[in-house]
């Protein structure tokens, strides 16, 4: 990493890249950007098949309580990435458990999860407010390309790979299972097993997202860049590809564009207006191309 | 060759619901086998008995001739959401290979593919959305994934539902094509002359196996009307709870 900061801050100095890039904080941001965007945008994808838009968004704001968790145990609270980690976790694998064992519809029960773990976060972040400036918090709520560091990096990395291998292995078959369960069954899939796997793999980006996009905004660059491709694609592959490449051009979009207009907004909020006139674009193309 | 099937004393009930009781029959290996009754009768349970993807009480036993073979299943419906850009082939191509599809550029996958969905007479639908296709042609979608594997055991769901009369004629002559391969078939299907012209073994299940034979002894017409009549046995008790 630094073998790259000390070549894109001399870069900058000759004059062939931006000013913005003598700053160690934004080669961060842009490594974690291309790192991040691909991994969100063809996840996406599998979201939208699967239904699980809400799903995502919940778990983005259980970072919330998560957050709070981890602080009130000790941790950094620029940084409580174990609290975080267990927190969306459970959430996500017990709201799964609790729906393959009951009859409760499941948007509804996304519903309730959601609702307890706001709560829980509001109250528990009363007590935070005692021990840190409540205004750090908005770092991880909203994004903040300023405190990616290096061990961010690394997390954002290995997470990266995880899932990529994970899926390179599993896709079809998470696919399969969601669209016919009962053949994937037949072909003799564990479709508990995919349908759990995929689950930790949405959990495990959204955390590792947090930084760039914040806990809250993290949801929605799971679903706008996927939702852009669905209107602009024919099959899967480029459903899948376009999604990420768009998921990718709006973090590196999002995080360039307020640092070269000295705009003063979040990353996760940039980011997310840039991939939102993506899906702007590609609606309004569709309603007049077609007419 | 595909196997027999021994189910005995299968008995399937949902709370308070009595689904199938008692059911013991021997599916002979290589033919062509019909489950048919009336609706709620019970037919797709005892197929998702069969497969394993409901839980139920008895035993039912698959009697490899050899080595275990491959099983191919066509539902009775699968649901594909129109604005998901799933195509025909992607769809084939989710059920014969691990090669994700957005990193698959493998042209034999695709050759095989798209042969498979020659058999069906849906390769020229091949980039079609899946939710584009009438509920016919996605029965046939549905049948050429069940016989990617070469598989010897056969089990369909009501496979026509849907289909025009020349896809049902396909479909037949597919399934006459299996059964001189040997293969073990066994079909849910509601259409009385369409059984009769697949020359099978008829099981007719309303809650319990009322009567098994060939399509001639069992759809007499003196019988059908007592053996696909909706009602069974305990909605006399029914009507007394209610009341």
């Amino acid at each position: 990493m630094e073998t790259l900061r000390l070549l894109a801050s001399q870069g900058a100095q000759a004059g062939w890249l931006s000013e913005s890039f003598s700053y160690a904080f934004m080669v961060n941001a842009l490594v974690a950007a291309l790192l991040v965007g691909p991994l969100l945008g063809g996840l996406g994808t599998l979201v939208i098949a699967k239904r699980l838009a809400f799903f995502s968004e919940a778990v983005g704001h259980a970072a919330l309580t998560g957050i709070a968790i981890g602080v009130l145990l000790g941790e950094p609270p620029e940084n409580p990435i174990i609290g975080l980690f267990c927190f969306c976790m459970i959430f996500a694998l017990l709201l799964h458990f609790v729906r393959n064992r009951t009859a409760v519809p499941y948007d509804t029960l996304v519903g309730v999860f959601l609702a307890v773990a706001l709560a829980g976060g509001a109250a528990l972040l009363m007590y935070v407010a005692r021990k840190i400036n409540i205004h750090m918090l908005e770092n991880v709520l909203f994004g903040s390309i300023l405190t990616i560091t290096d061990f961010d990096l690394l997390v954002l990395g290995v997470s990266c790979l995880l899932i990529i291998v994970g899926l390179m292995f599993t896709f079809n078959r998470i696919l399969l299972a969601s669209i016919s369960p009962d053949i994937a069954k037949v072909r003799g899939h564990n479709t508990h097993f995919y349908d759990y796997l995929f689950v930790m793999m949405v959990t495990l980006v959204t955390i590792a997202a947090v930084k760039i996009v914040g806990a809250v905004l993290v949801g929605a660059l799971l679903l706008i860049p996927g939702a852009t491709a669905r209107l602009m694609t024919k099959n899967m592959g480029s459903f899948v590809l376009l999604s990420s490449f768009l998921a990718t051009l709006s973090c590196i979009i999002g995080t360039l564009l307020p640092m070269e207009l000295k705009w003063p907004i979040p990353s996760g909020a940039s980011i997310i207006l840039v991939s939102a006139t993506f899906f702007l674009i590609a609606t309004v193309y569709r309603i007049f191309g077609r007419s | 060759m595909g196997p027999s099937i021994s189910i005995n004393n299968v008995s399937l009930r949902y709370e308070n619901n009595i689904i199938l009781e008692d059911i013991s029959t021997v599916l002979e290996a290589g033919q062509c086998h019909v489950v048919m009754g009336p609706n709620g009768g019970g037919k797709t349970s005892l197929l998702r008995s069969l497969l394993g993807l409901t839980p139920f009480k008895g035993k039912i036993n698959v009697h490899w001739s050899d080595k275990k073979g491959n099983i191919g299943y066509v539902p009775q419906k699968a649901a594909f959401e129109p604005s998901l850009p799933l195509t025909v082939l992607d769809f084939i191509l989710l059920n014969q290979t691990r090669t994700p599809l957005f990193f698959n550029f493998n042209k034999k996958h695709k050759a095989k593919a798209l042969q498979q969905l020659a058999r069906v007479g849906m390769e020229d639908r091949a980039l079609l959305r899946m939710g584009q296709l009438s509920g016919g042609e996605q029965q046939r979608v549905l049948f050429a994934q069940a016989l990617l594997d070469d598989p010897d055991l056969l089990i369909l769901d009501e496979p026509t539902n849907g289909m025009d009369e020349n896809g049902v004629r396909y479909f037949e002559s597919l399934i006459a094509e299996l059964v001189k391969e040997k293969k073990t078939i066994l079909v849910v299907h509601h259409d009385i002359s369409a059984v009769r012209r697949l020359k099978a073994t008829v099981h007719i299940v309303n809650g319990k196996l009322l009567e098994s034979g060939d399509a001639e002894s069992v759809l007499q017409p003196t019988k059908i009307e007592r053996l696909f009549n909706h009602y069974r046995s305990n909605s006399a008790n029914i009507k007394s709870e209610v009341a």
